[in-house]
């Protein structure tokens, strides 16, 4: 492996925007055929290391030298450096949904015929292309009906497609789930196989260290260091401590718990898709939260954890069938938004940005958007009281901000979603349900809402977790609800959960007895 | 730096949008200035500024109304036509069962109120788009009074008119001036000079940073030269005239709308359903509701836009709200609203409307045709939006900024993926 | 704070007073206006040079744009300053309107108005009057107010009754028998004259129909029912394709179209062609191009020569006495009652024009003369 030739040397690339210096005297060094991973924290410079590459950023605009396949290049833009086979996938994918997977494969490289495009041509490439990359789909299906999973396989065949030698990923596994996960990481080693190089980004550092050979970690726009995964030993805190900058002890603070009674109950909760009738997205759930309790839900993407938290906030998604709620011992009604915010519910959404903030807004108006009547006298917001109480969360969230005047937009992801979460602790609560609060979140800002969230249950307040990675729910909950297709089939106490018995219960439809 | 950063954010408010109005605001300046050198002084004169107040004044209204349609994410393209076919009905009505003016006037916002309904039944509550349901409005209502007036041009009556081409009435001694019209100056700049020291004292409550006193001085002074010379130029017509009732009942409109969408919960809840709907909904906002009076308040505006147009022109006619929709809408884009919702205020579609309407009347002064006017306009409404359009594809503006970049110390920060530096240089574009 | 406070409303102070300085007052001004009272001002007389303002219509027809060029070069001629407008073709109403009060504002002493819709210009008139300017309705005659001063035109009643003439004397001369079967045009109902040219021609088609000897084919008789919506071509267009289909649709034969200009006439040829049916007579008015071409080929029967040089000239001779502060010429000082009072008015008799006739009534036209030769 160490023998083979380099293929790309990036020397003492410097980037500075006026005022910031986002690269300094970074070396990256990528040999023919490894996976090649970039760690570092959110800012770090790892996107802007890519756009230098990839001539986003293009040749004028940075100092330092590219040299790939032992030549110097100069990209312009980003088709130049396509040209020279270097394909960038990003974390938003660039697919356009209405169009059929060939479609996409060879949107703006469609092979030409003697009348426009030759359609045969290319519905005989891109069935040899989905075989490479493993995706068994009808090339004719319409790319918005196939999942996130297999639309990033798309992508990558589209990649190859334009003959790539050095393949970027830019959080490739963000949004899968983990078997689609496995899938990618397995195709990598696939194509690393037939002489493709992989650059990959990622914040799950299992999977670096399941998959790079090489890892480089920068942080504050400097290179860190290079390891060499076998060679050296790599594990996790090892490039946690390399990112950091320090050794993180543990990856969740320290904390005892003081678990109440019961206090919020659900029964044979079940609800049926918004579109189609005869599909029940919901199937008889139950679950119990006792206060001060941080209550895991463990399951695959689409198993309905989601749709299980949104139809019991005012029942937001789906069309309620049956099911009961109780709280505090009595039954509530929870019809809308209102009426469950009024029930002390509060629900921060999995996706932050597409329904979980108005990005338009600036930080103290959303902080405060969820119960504005907490700062109005007849209807008329006052502003003082606004600026105080987000004044107020800024400091005890730690929110990184010059000012609560600030737009959210230009917060990191970490700040933007402690936004959210005092968005909703400004409604009081009782009862917090987070939705993979800590997706696309830096190492050090995870630790902070770990924090956050362990002090409202502290405060006596129940929450529920849903989240996709399981370290972190075993890490985090105090007792863990396995789901599997719109069914809770399993309860687990902390003291008894490992990966492999959630995995067994997040996959089967047999109920293990609740205790 | 600073103090020009502050001045710049003090004087036009923190929102998002204000570096366009900023700039419409300059450009207004420059047109008034332009025309005024160019017409040899005849744009700034009494009985100019009279006839574009009332000219222009139920464009503006119905600029108010479809600022908070499209901060919502619609567009109300029925304006024109429920203007006209609420005319037509107010004067039918008026002539045929002689009813007094003042019936009248509330029988148009009631057919107003109830066009709206309709309208906001469809959008909010079936879910059919804005677009379509007030492009069907337009065909309809256009329809209805042609329908109803038999495209016969009906007079209205004498007290009628006043709500278009009225005046206050001369009381007291004689000044030289208008009275009335320099009592409503000087409560003006009563109003201006409260609400600097409230803002003041607000900011100090907040620990927020007090802007320096010279600059409160400035600003206030600023306004008050602005509304002494207004007040001056509308109390000092031709006696009979004054600051047109039309005008004031405009003035008023702005006041109070700018209140509601400024600091009410209701309006901050047009600009949340605008910013991301499902967001809004999934923080407690009744979506449908805000939909529903989103459009309903449109068009009872739209009603009143109309039966003022048809007091000044002292009849109903077939042609009446021809256009008004585009006229409307391109003062709210022209004022810094974004085509997608979520942004825009009424003071800037307000600038926006004085925009075209100076423009127009310059124009006019100057025996332009119509035929250019349109042109002209038209491309003022496309570089102004292609203006905002390049200045957010170049991450931030600042007008002044942009001035001042030869000579400052702390550099903006790049428009980069690195969102969170808490450096001191992200505070510096705070007015983009 | 307190050097603050008294610095800051010395600067308030001064600001005031700096546009205070800058402000003078239109009362004083004005006031002849005020006691002018509503009698025009004929007596005054005024600057050789003054301002005159014309608002004309939007450009929908030939006519108005020669009217607009003819007024420009006239007034220009006559030594006066001349400005010119049509109204925008969308916002016609409101265009005009603000036209108008910007002619005041410039001081016009004469505005010459070519009304879009006649009875909202009450407004703009009142201020035109109130500033002291004399006031000109131009072929249409501005309703609803006491302060428009003269009224010139064309007698278009007696356009109207040329109008019936000529259609029974073309369908006379294609058909000597009657009965005849005829369908009736009007105007646009927003235009004082549309009503003046049909109730014309009726003058003259009425005692026929009553008589049995002219059929409406349609039976649709009442100017409701006849009147083209803006004078527009397309209108009069769709009108006529469906009293073709409902009317018309087997081998019922249409004689002759009433059609109160030669736009619209034009229209109802097209669409009757369009159906292949015989173009039956159809009369017009206003001597436009094409629709001459169309009577030398034979298609259109009649137009109306509203020489519109002459009235042009003759609107500028009555700007003239004005400026010389004499009465102008009047020769109808009671027929035109616009509601509010009764405008005195100059009326220029019309010429029906013919192919027989065309060459010897468009021999002055440069434009006209060409088309009529051979």
């Amino acid at each position: 492996m160490m023998s083979a030739p380099v293929l790309l040397e990036m020397r003492s690339i410097t980037k500075t925007f006026p005022g910031v210096t986002a690269l300094a005297d970074v070396n990256l060094e990528v040999r023919q055929g490894e996976i090649h991973a970039i760690c570092g924290e959110n800012g770090a410079g790892k996107s802007t290391l890519m756009k230098v590459l990839s001539g986003v950023h293009p040749h004028g605009t940075y100092t330092g030298d590219i040299v790939y396949q032992g030549e110097q290049v100069r990209f312009s833009d980003i088709r130049a450096s396509e040209r020279a086979g270097i394909v960038i996938i990003h974390q938003e994918l660039a697919l356009v949904p209405g169009m059929s997977i060939t479609e996409n494969i060879f949107l703006g490289n469609e092979p030409r015929g003697r009348f426009g495009i030759d359609w045969k041509v290319a519905q005989r490439r891109a069935l040899e292309l989905m075989e490479e990359v493993g995706l068994q789909e009808d090339p004719d299906t319409l790319v918005k009906d196939i999942g996130v999973g297999k639309q990033q396989l798309v992508e990558i065949a589209k990649a190859f497609a334009k003959d790539v030698k050095l393949l970027i990923l830019d959080e490739p596994t963000a949004a899968l789930n983990e078997a689609d996960s496995r899938h990618l990481l397995d195709l990598l080693r696939g194509i690393r196989g037939r002489g493709v190089t992989s650059i990959i980004i990622s914040h799950k550092l299992n999977e670096i260290e399941a998959v790079a050979d090489t890892i480089t970690i920068l942080r504050d726009g400097r290179t860190i260091e290079s390891l060499d995964v076998r060679a050296d030993g790599v594990n996790e805190d090892r490039i946690v401590r390399g990112m950091v900058g320090r050794e993180l002890h543990s990856r969740f603070p320290e904390h005892t718990p003081n678990i109440g009674e019961v206090f919020f109950e659900v029964r044979d909760w079940t609800v049926r898709h918004p579109i189609s009738a005869d599909r029940l997205v919901c199937k008889g759930s139950s679950f119990t939260v006792r206060r001060g309790e941080i209550v895991g839900f463990a399951g695959l993407m689409g198993a309905g954890r989601t749709e299980l938290a949104m139809s019991l906030f005012g029942r937001s998604y789906g069309v309620y069938l049956s099911g009961r709620i109780f709280k505090d011992g009595e039954e509530v009604q929870l019809r809308t938004v209102s009426d469950a915010i009024g029930h002390g519910l509060a629900y921060v959404s999995e996706d932050r940005k597409a329904i979980g903030l108005n990005l338009l807004d600036d930080i103290k108006t959303s902080m405060v958007a969820a119960k504005l009547s907490k700062v109005a006298t007849h209807g008329v917001v006052d502003p003082v009281r606004e600026y105080r109480y987000a004044e107020e969360y800024r400091q005890s969230l730690r929110v990184k901000t010059p000012s609560v005047d600030e737009g959210v937009t230009k917060l990191s992801g970490g700040n933007q979603q402690k936004v959210v979460l005092a968005k909703w602790m400004f409604t009081d609560p009782d009862l917090l349900i987070l939705d993979e609060p800590t997706r696309g979140i830096d190492v050090g800002a995870k630790y902070e809402i770990y924090g956050i969230i362990q002090r409202l249950a502290d405060q006596g307040k129940g929450v529920i977790v849903i989240s996709s990675e399981l370290p972190e729910l075993i890490g985090l909950c105090d007792r863990i609800y396995t789901v599997f297709e719109g069914t809770v089939t399993g309860e687990v106490p902390r003291a008894e959960a490992d990966p492999e018995l959630l995995m067994k219960q997040m996959t089967s439809t047999k109920k293990t007895p609740i205790r | 730096m600073s103090r020009i950063k502050d001045l710049q954010k003090n004087l036009f408010g923190g929102t998002t949008s204000n570096a366009r109005q900023f700039g419409m605001i300059f450009t207004l300046v420059a047109i008034v200035l332009l025309f005024q050198i160019w017409t040899d002084g005849l744009t700034l004169t009494s009985g100019n500024l009279i006839a574009v107040v009332s000219q222009y004044s139920y464009i503006l209204i119905l600029a108010i109304g479809m600022l908070m349609v499209i901060v919502a994410g619609h567009i109300d393209l029925s304006v024109g036509s429920v203007a006209a076919f609420t005319g037509i009905v107010v004067a039918k009505a008026m002539q045929e069962f002689s009813l007094p003016w003042p019936v009248g006037i509330l029988l148009g916002l009631a057919v107003g109120a109830l066009i709206g309904a309709w309208q906001g039944f469809w959008v909010a509550y079936v879910g059919v788009p804005a677009f379509i349901v007030t492009l069907a409005g337009m065909l309809l209502f256009r329809g209805g009074n042609q329908y109803i007036g038999n495209a016969d041009t009906v007079p209205v009556s004498e007290g009628f008119r006043t709500i278009g081409a009225g005046f206050l009435p001369e009381v007291g001694p004689n000044t030289g001036y208008n009275n009335l019209t320099l009592l409503l100056g000087l409560a003006a700049c009563a109003g201006v000079i409260w609400r600097e020291l409230k803002s003041r004292q607000t900011r100090r409550e907040m620990n927020a940073d007090v802007a320096p006193m010279w600059i409160s001085v400035l600003r206030m002074a600023v306004m008050v030269g602005v509304i002494v010379f207004a007040t001056l130029r509308f109390a000092g017509g031709r006696v009979g005239t004054s600051l047109p009732i039309s005008g004031i009942i405009l003035i008023v409109l702005v006041l109070a709308y700018s209140h509601y969408t400024r600091n009410t919960i209701g309006g901050r809840h047009i600009y949340a359903v605008g910013g991301n709907s499902r967001a809004a909904e999934l923080s407690g906002v009744k979506l449908k509701r805000v939909n529903f009076l989103v459009m309903m308040n449109m068009s009872v505006l739209a009603a009143l836009a109309g039966m003022i147009f048809v007091a000044r022109s002292s009849a109903s006619g077939p042609q009446d709200g021809l256009s008004w929709e585009l006229d409307a809408i391109a003062a709210v884009f022209i004022g810094g609203a974004a085509v997608s919702g979520g942004l825009g205020t009424i003071s800037g579609s307000i600038v926006g409307g004085l925009v075209m309407a100076l423009l127009n009347n310059g124009l006019q002064l100057e025996g332009v045709g119509s035929d250019m006017v349109q042109i002209i306009k038209g491309l003022v409404l496309l570089l102004a939006v292609a203006f905002d359009v390049y200045n957010k594809s170049q991450g931030r503006f600042s007008i002044i900024g942009s001035l001042m970049r030869p000579f400052r110390r702390d550099d903006p920060p790049p428009p980069t993926d690195r969102p969170s530096p808490s450096s001191d240089a992200d505070k510096a574009p705070v007015a983009g | 704070m307190r050097k603050y406070l008294t610095r800051s409303i010395a600067m308030i102070g001064a600001a005031a007073l700096l546009t205070l300085s800058a402000c003078g007052t239109e009362r004083e001004g004005a006031a002849p206006a005020d006691t002018g009272g509503s009698a025009a001002a004929p007596a005054k007389g005024f600057a050789a040079d003054a301002l005159i303002g014309v608002a004309l219509p939007s450009k929908t027809s030939e006519n108005w744009v020669l009217a607009g060029d003819l007024f420009t070069n006239g007034l220009k001629e006559a030594g006066f300053t001349s400005d010119v407008q049509y109204a925008g073709a969308s916002t016609t109403v409101a265009d005009q309107q603000a036209q108008i009060s910007a002619m005041v504002t410039k001081g016009a002493k004469v505005i010459v108005i070519g009304a879009t819709d006649a009875a909202q210009l009450t407004t703009q008139v009142k201020q035109a009057k109130e500033a002291g300017a004399v006031v000109i309705a131009y072929d249409r005659l501005i309703t609803n107010t006491p302060d428009v001063d003269y009224y010139i035109a064309f007698d278009n009643f007696k356009v109207g009754q040329l109008q019936g003439q000529a259609l029974l004397d073309g369908m006379k001369a294609k058909k000597p028998e009657a009965p005849w079967t005829v369908e009736l045009f009007s105007g646009s109902p927003d235009d004082n004259n549309s009503g003046v040219f049909f109730n014309g021609a009726m003058d003259v088609l009425k005692p026929l129909i009553d008589k049995g000897d002219v059929v409406v084919g349609s039976g649709q008789t009442d100017i409701k029912q006849t009147a083209i919506q803006g004078w527009k071509a397309e209108n009069a267009q769709q009108r006529m394709d469906s009293l073709l289909t409902s009317t018309y649709n087997g081998d019922k034969k249409l004689d002759g179209v009433l059609s109160p200009n030669d736009t619209l006439a034009r229209a109802i040829i097209t669409s009757v062609k369009g159906a292949g049916k015989d173009i039956p007579v159809v009369t017009g008015q206003d001597s436009e191009v094409e629709s001459v071409k169309s009577i030398m080929a034979g298609e259109q029967y009649s137009t109306i020569n509203k020489d519109t040089r002459k009235l042009v000239a003759e609107t500028i001779g009555m700007v003239k006495s004005l400026q010389a502060g004499t009465e102008p010429t009047i020769n109808d000082k009671d027929s035109y009652d616009n509601g509010q009072k009764v405008v005195p008015a100059y009326l220029l008799p019309p010429v029906i024009v013919t192919k027989d006739n065309a060459a010897e009534s468009y021999a002055n036209d440069p434009k006209l003369a060409p088309l009529t030769q051979g």
